[in-house]
Order: structure tokens, then sequence, then C-alpha cells
């Protein structure tokens, strides 16, 4: 039987490549790889690179991804447990299931490499002539130090009491930042080179020789005192400082709070001090004059408390206070809700003339706090008075400059904050003993993550981060088809009735499983993962890969500029622009 | 062996024992059996086969011309909108002249929506270069399946099996299935004309000038113009094997007849039933069945149609403004010839309706008793229907 094929059919075939056909001339759109910033980083105050730290979480690389947090900040086992993540509050993942758990991942990054005794060998310029003298070994100060010193100045810190770590050390209560994670990260700054000289108080006579022996002072001084709640009966024994006694609780004091206390205020330190109270043995109650959604403490914390049997009274402000048979009579005014806030929270006004009697033992005031010394604070504007964002500079005659920072500079009073005008003010002296004063502005404004104030140490130094478009990712531009709802890791915790005597810490780690799964559900928005979607997308195979992310390109010569790379980035690393523009 | 088969089982059959090596599909109604079949064979092993998922029927063609380019041989099966969908890949199918065979399950298409038997899907890609094969029965799909590789891979074109929806389809019918060793000696392995290859590259069909166009098409032509002899020659290999055959077209008691009926597909068993009938009351009459639809077999149809004095074509199809496509080609070719038949036109069993052999004789006697067929088609069987938009 025959098998024969027919004749040869008559089809093109060339064996000349398509190389000569150079498509890139039909193009009238060009994309291009532009990294961008992620909303997280652009609301963390420290700016850190969340985008990428999640990015080589998810890698395993977690050394990798810790030594890429302190580049920006050098307190990621204190920010892990106690920031108030606001990363987490503008993550684009809210929209699509919910946001990333960046503080966990953080706090998971720091104790990983803490329990394997990580040392860190972060960029280090050349050492400077200029010797900077720091006051205060709180967060402000720690961070000026250690941004200060990566910039090549030598720095001394003066703390008064006799260890550093000023408000995470004496403020908050060790089930929410142990100690020996705080020690870790001291230890960690004084291996970078900065002198920590702990009971070395400064006075105002002492603070004025410091600015002749040093080229610039930092002055990071915190709020040492609760304010007064300035009402009727009130005496230092009937109304005890929030603040004083989680201190007293750090130092190690049993604190006298034996039956029935009250905490007046809303802030995580007036959440703190009943959740001590109730460990210790007795009973609180919070009384704030706003609702519960008003108040700024976390969410998580008042959820624990009132877990533990913390009581909460919302809407009742304290007018006046009597003795009473050894007790406290405390006279409390009822307030409503009418109308909002210019900050969106509900006005409050009196209740009409309603009033609420409570017998208590002890009162603690949790309502705001105080510099110890006039001084501390910083000057109001005047001739030499410089203001940024998260520092004000002082330039006078007779005198080294002196930068203030930490929470009596800045309007938020929180670790990250600090931790945020520690770097400005790091930034802003180096600018101004290497180019002078009218360069500091200019180069703050390149160093600003997203549409700021958030600043990049990175960006400074001149790194990559730097080359970034200023364009905020939003989620509209995430290309949901390539992620999968995944639920967001649960916080493990301590059982309620395990949580006594304020020592354990109550949120327990997680596994590095989970911290892979977690990192894995980040959308990296903005940033280049090297997924390979363009490459394998590109129909003109006009994309170019390279070993290293730098050297990712379109070959322009075949480029259609048919947008499908900029399409199918999940993350948004592509933009298309007009050809020429 | 004889199997009690669907019609779209006995693709399937065919599709397996012709070791189609790259299958590329996406589904739809009547069809759909076709490919469900063979992803399971292919997901067992049943078949050492590669099945492409893809997300539209522009994409099925395009990936199987990519596959065929690559020397292997190649099936897919859709219909209606699917095949309306596929339609500038039909034309790139036969201009890069790849052996790809298509089952292609006639379907009306829409609107309205409307799912049943209508070859008007087939016809409308009657200038895509492709060759069309009718079938009447499950076993002749079957039949016609196999011999379509052959034909495809000799004369370097692509072929549509054409079966129409639910009468062939979803029918079952017995059907003779042969053993593997049989229909490999039929069907020897797929020897492409050409074939990619990733160590010696070349670009296939890239661009052709002005210069060279013509004569591409005119070697198109020429394959084409080969395919009723070929197919001849296929069908005698196939016969020695399997004991049986075709045509193109089957001319049945033409010679002796003054009216004869042109059909295609199911109708045409109905049309046996009419004939025999007619016959036994002494009408002259006789039956011509068009397996072959492109190319069209003018020679074939002049020959059977010579000595009649009328002849009805009998269309399942439409072309608006046009009449019956059947009807069409049979006057074209019947132009020239001289002392040539009058030729009546029907359209009938649109859209699935059935066409009975009482519709047949309608047409029958409406012709005989016909004396200038009208320029169009002639509707049969409408029903007088108020319409009316809305409620």
């Amino acid at each position: 039987m025959s098998v024969a094929m027919g004749q040869k059919p008559f089809v093109v075939i060339t064996y000349e490549t398509t190389e000569s056909n150079k498509t890139g001339s039909w193009r009238f759109l060009k994309p291009r790889y532009q990294d961008k910033q992620s909303p997280c980083s652009a609301g963390c105050p420290a700016g850190e690179d969340i985008g990428m730290i999640e990015m080589l979480a998810r890698q395993g690389l977690f050394n990798e991804a810790w030594e890429m947090i302190l580049r920006e900040n050098p307190l990621p086992g204190v920010c892990g447990r106690v920031c108030f993540h606001p990363c987490e509050s503008v993550c684009n993942r809210k929209d699509f299931d919910s946001p990333i758990a960046v503080h966990t991942l953080e706090r998971f990054l720091a104790d990983t490499a803490a329990g394997k005794g990580l040392a860190t060998t972060p960029q280090k310029l050349p050492k400077r002539n200029q010797r900077i003298a720091v006051i205060g070994a709180g967060p402000a100060g720690l961070s000026a130090a250690w941004f200060l010193s990566m910039l090549g100045y030598p720095c001394d810190i003066f703390e008064a009491l006799p260890e550093a770590g000023g408000i995470l050390r004496w403020g908050i209560p060790e089930y929410r930042l142990p100690l020996a994670v705080l020690q870790s990260e001291i230890a960690r700054i004084r291996s970078q080179g900065v002198h920590i000289l702990t009971k070395k108080a400064v006075s105002s006579e002492s603070f004025h020789e410091l600015r002749r022996s040093y080229s610039a002072v930092f002055l990071g001084c915190g709020h040492a005192h609760g304010a007064p709640l300035g009402i009727a009966g009130e005496t230092p024994e009937s109304v005890k400082d929030g603040l004083d006694f989680l201190r007293r609780a750090r130092q190690g004091e049993r604190p006298l709070c034996d039956g029935f206390s009250v905490v007046i205020g809303g802030g995580n330190t007036a959440v703190d001090v009943a959740r001590t109270i109730t460990m210790s043995g007795g009973n609180a109650a919070i009384l704030y004059r706003r609702r519960r959604e008003d108040m700024p403490a976390f969410g998580d914390e008042i959820a624990m408390a009132l877990e533990e049997g913390v009581g909460l009274e919302e809407l009742v402000a304290p007018s006046a206070i009597e003795c009473h048979d050894g007790r406290l009579r405390l006279l409390l005014r009822k307030m409503k809700i009418k109308g909002r806030d210019k900050d969106g929270r509900g006005r409050i006004v009196f209740d009409g003339k309603k009033t609420v009697k409570k017998v208590v033992d002890h009162i603690f005031a949790a309502t705001g706090a105080t510099a110890a010394e006039l001084w501390y604070s910083p000057p109001l504007a005047q001739r030499g008075v410089i203001g940024f964002s998260h520092c004000v500079l002082l330039l006078e005659e007779g005198g080294a400059p002196v930068i203030y920072g930490g929470d009596l500079t800045n309007e938020a009073k929180n670790v990250a904050q600090a931790i945020a005008s520690g770097k400005q003010a790091a930034m802003v002296l180096d600018t101004y003993f290497e180019r002078g004063i009218d360069e500091i502005k200019p180069r703050l404004e390149a160093c600003v993550v997203g549409d700021g104030p958030a600043l990049s140490m990175e960006a400074y130094l001149g790194g990559p981060r730097g080359l970034r478009s200023s364009h905020l990712v939003q989620y509209a531009e995430i290309n949901t088809d390539y992620f999968q709802n995944e639920t967001r890791v649960t916080q493990p915790r301590l059982a309620v009735e395990d949580r006594s005597r304020s020592v354990n810490e109550i949120e327990l780690p997680i596994t590095a499983e989970t911290a892979l799964r977690e990192s894995g559900r980040c959308f990296n928005c903005g940033l280049c993962d090297e997924c390979d979607n363009c490459y394998v997308f590109c129909p003109d195979a006009a994309v170019i890969r390279g070993q290293h992310m730098e050297n990712r390109h379109i070959n322009y010569d075949y480029c259609k500029g048919c947008g499908v790379c900029f399409t199918e980035c999940p993350r948004h690393a592509v933009i298309m622009g007009e050809e020429g523009s | 062996m004889k199997q009690v088969l669907e019609g779209n089982s006995a693709v399937a059959e065919a599709v397996r024992l012709a070791r189609v090596q790259v299958i590329s599909a996406y589904p739809i109604t009547p069809q759909s059996h076709i490919v469900e079949v063979l992803s399971d064979y292919c997901a067992t092993g049943k078949m050492d086969a590669r099945y492409l998922r893809v997300e539209s029927e522009h994409s099925c063609l395009a990936s199987l011309v990519g596959a065929a380019c690559g020397g292997v041989r190649t099936f897919t099966a859709t219909s209606s909108a699917g095949l309306a969908y596929m339609h500038e890949m039909l034309h790139w199918t036969a201009g890069s002249r790849l052996p790809i065979v298509m089952a292609e399950v006639n379907r009306a298409l829409g609107a309205p929506w409307n799912i049943w038997s209508d070859q008007t899907d087939s016809l409308s890609q009657r200038d895509t270069g492709w060759i069309q094969l009718y079938c009447e029965d499950g076993q002749e799909v079957f039949d016609t399946t196999l011999q379509a590789f052959r034909l495809a891979e000799w004369v370097n074109l692509p072929v549509m099996v054409v079966m129409e929806g639910f009468l062939l389809s979803h029918t079952y019918e017995p059907v003779d299935i042969p053993e593997q060793e049989e229909v490999d000696r039929f069907l020897p392995p797929y020897n492409p004309a050409f074939k990619v290859d990733t160590k010696n590259p070349f670009t296939v069909n890239s661009i052709a000038p002005p210069s060279i166009y013509m004569e591409i098409r005119h070697d198109n032509a020429v394959a084409m113009d080969q395919v009723p002899e070929r197919f001849d020659d296929v069908e005698k290999e196939f016969e020695v094997l399997f004991n049986r055959r075709y045509g193109a077209v089957e001319a049945i008691n033409c010679d002796d007849a003054e009216i004869i009926l042109v059909t295609s597909g199911t109708i045409t068993s109905t049309a046996r039933l009419l004939l025999e009938d007619l016959r036994d009351r002494g009408e002259k009459v006789a039956l011509l069945k068009m397996k072959m639809f492109r190319p069209f077999p003018v020679e074939l149809v002049c020959r059977a149609l010579k000595s009649a004095k009328k002849v009805a074509v009998i269309d399942r199809n439409f072309s608006s403004g046009a009449g019956g496509i059947f009807l069409q080609e049979v006057r074209a070719a019947l132009c020239n010839r001289q002392d040539r038949p009058l030729v009546f036109g029907y359209v009938v069993g649109l859209g699935g309706r059935d066409v009975t052999k009482a519709v047949l004789e309608e047409i029958y006697k409406a012709t005989k008793d016909g004396d200038v067929p009208s320029d169009k088609s002639v509707w049969i069987g409408l029903r007088e229907v108020k319409h009316a938009i809305g409620r």
C-alpha cells in the first residue's frame, strides 16, 4: 500500500531571524520598570522598607530582612511589640482580605535574629571629626546615636537613670516588652560604637558645658511626669501618677494597689496601669470621658484588659475628690456625644447636670504627661530656630547647635515618631556639617518616603531606594488576579488565667512557617519581585532578564508598547508612558 | 467490533485510534462530549496525547497551528459560535498547509439562541480553505474522521468532518470500531512536510510580499483541486481494509431519473426511504448525496445530474440574500453545461426543525409540478406565526 505524501506545500519558511523587523518602531507608549512606594512604608514613621522586608522574609531570608529593618530602625524587637503599626491600617491588602500583620512579622524577625545571636555589620561611613552628645537614652536618643554613628559621628549618650531605654524601660509593662528584648537592642546600639553613660543626669549648667565640648547636642528627653487632673481635692496623695506607678513596677517594687482602683484616661498608659493592677491582684476600672472607640490605646490591649477583668466606664469625667472614711470619693460628671470634633471623633459635652459618685481606694491619672524640666522642650520659633517634621534645630552664637527630638518635639508621641526624630536629627546635623544650612531641606526632601513625612536613611546614603518613584501604589493598581484570599495570622496569646504578676510576655511568638505564610500574603506594592509575568507574557520576547533585579530591562528595539507587561504585573512595578516623555 | 455509540463517541474513538498527539478544544454544545471523552483519555493515559485547555476557540486553533508546525498529528472539535470565533485561524491553518482535523458539529448560529442542528455554521466557512466532508450516520462519522487524517496529511490541507448536532452527535447507533493494528495499517504515523526545530530555527509564514502571495495561494488551489482524486485514493485504501466506501458524492438511481433530489447529512437517510416509496410507485426519481462540499466536486455533480430534467436541492442552511448554499453551488456547477436540468431549491429544517419523509415528498411534488424554478430557495413548512416585540 502506498503511503506516498503529496508534493511539498508552498509555505513561507525563512531562516532569517525576525530580528530585522524592529517592531519597536511601532511603539507610541513605552513601558518602563519603576519601583514605587508602598503605602505601609510611607505610613511607617520610621520609613521601613516593608514591602522589601516581606519579600525577603517570604523567601526565608530572615537575617537579610532583619538587616533591612535595621537600616531604618534600630529597635525592631521593640517596635514589633509596642508600635501602633500605622503601616497596617494603610496596607492595600485590607481592601482584599485583611492587612499584613507587619508588626508580628517584625517581632518575629527581631526575635529570630536575637535567638541566633546575630550581629550586624551595618554600613558605616568613615569617622568624622565632630562628636555628638545625646541627652536621654530613650528611643529618640538611642535612634539619633544609632544613625549618627552610622554616618560616622562618635556619640555619647547621657542618661540620668541607671539603665538606658527611657519610656521603653520604665513606662511599658514587662508583659508587653520583656527586658531582655530591650537590652538586646541596646547592646547592639552599643556595639555600633555608641557610648551610653548612665546615671549621668544633665543639668541646665552641664548642658551648656556639653555645648562647648561637643560639636552638637541632641536633646531627646521625654515626659517624666504625668500631668495633674486639675480638679478640686486633687493632692499627690489622692491622685497618683500612672507613669510613676508603671516605673515603680518596672523597678521591681510591688506597687500599692489593693482594693479598688480607678484609672483616669484612655491611652495606653491608662490601660497598662489598669492591667498591671489587675494582674497584681487588685481591682481596677478605667474611666474615660469619651467612648471606647475613641480611646487612643490599642484596641487589642483594651480587649485583653477587659478579658482580664478590668472595668471600663465611658463618658465620665472626674470633677472632684473627697476623702471619705479613709477611702476616696470621686465625683464624676456624665458626658454625652454631640456632633463631631475636627479630628472626626465625637465631640463630648456635659450630659446636663448628671453626676456619678464612686468610692474607691486609689485614683491614678493617665491623661497626659509633662517634661521634667522646662529647658528640655524645643524653643519657640525665633531667629536661629529651624523646625523640621520631627525635630527642631537651634543655632546660636556661643554654643554648639542643639537639636531637639522625641516626644517633646512631636505632636504624635510614640516610639516610631521618636525613632523618626532621631533619624531626621542625624540627617539634619550631617548635612549641616557637610554642606551647610541651606542644603538641609532639599536633602531631606530627597529622602522622603512616598508623600512623607517618613524619611529613608538608605535613600540618604544614596542606596537604590532613593531611585524609586514617589508614587504611592493604590489598591486599584494591584492586579489581584495573582493573589488569593488568605487568612491573616492570628496572634497567639497566653491564656487569661496564665497572665499574672506582670512578668511573662502575653503575646507569644509565631513559627517560621507562619511567618513565611504571612509575609507571602504581602502584595509588595510597587516592588518588582522578579515574578517573571512580564517575561512570560511579552509577545515580542522583549523582556530581558538579568541575574539581578537591576539588570531586568526591556529591549526597545522590539517592544511594541502593547502594555501586557504593565497589565500583568501583579505589583504595579511597570509603568506606561508616552513615547519620548 | 460493533459497539453502540453516540456519534460524538464515534469521533472520539476515531481520534484515539488515529493516535492524535495534540488535542486542543473549548467546550460548546453539542460538541462537548467529543472532547470530554478525549480529555479523559489523555488524563487516564488511554491516549498518549497532550490535551490543551484554552480560553477560546481562536486560541484553540492557534495552539494547534503551533503544535502542527512542530510536526505532530492534531485534532479539535467545535460547533456554531465556536467555529465562527475560529474564523481568522481557519484561514491561517489552511494557508499554513497544516493537516489539522476538526469535528464540526452543526448547530444553528444566534441570534436567537438555538443549540439544534443547522448547517449554516460550517457552510459560512466555505471560503477558508478547509476541506469539508458531511456525514450521514454514526459509522460514516467514524470512518470519515479516520479518512480525514489520511487525506489531510496527503494534500497538506485541513479537514472539517461535519455532522449534525443531536441528529448525529447525540444519537446512539451501532458503529464498527476496528482494532488499533488495522487502523495503523490504514493511517501511518504523520510524516510532516515541514517541522520546526529549535536546534535549527526558522520562521513559518513570516511575511509574503505581493510578488509571491499569489503563487502561494495558487499552490493552495492546486492542492485543493487534487482533493476529489486523493479522496478517492484514500477511500480505495480504506475499502481494502474495512470494506466500506462513501464517495465524494453518492448517486443513487441517477442514470434514468427525471427528477433528482440533492441532499447532505441525515436528510439523505430520510430521502433514501422516500426514494424507495416513489420508485415503487413508478416515479423516475433519484438521489444525489453530497458528502464533499469543499472542494465542490463539480465534475462528479455534473456527471450525476446530466440526465435529469429537474433537480431539487434541499438545504438545511441559508445564506440570507442568496438562498440555500448547496443550491448556489449546484447551480454554479451546472451553469456552463449543455442541456442542464432546471434546478429548484428548498430551505428546510433550520434551527433543528424535523425534516420528515412528508416534507421531502412535498418537495418532490412541488418540483414535479413546477415549471420554472424560483431564483430563490423556497421555504418549506413555514408556520403562520403572529409575532410581536415584547408582550
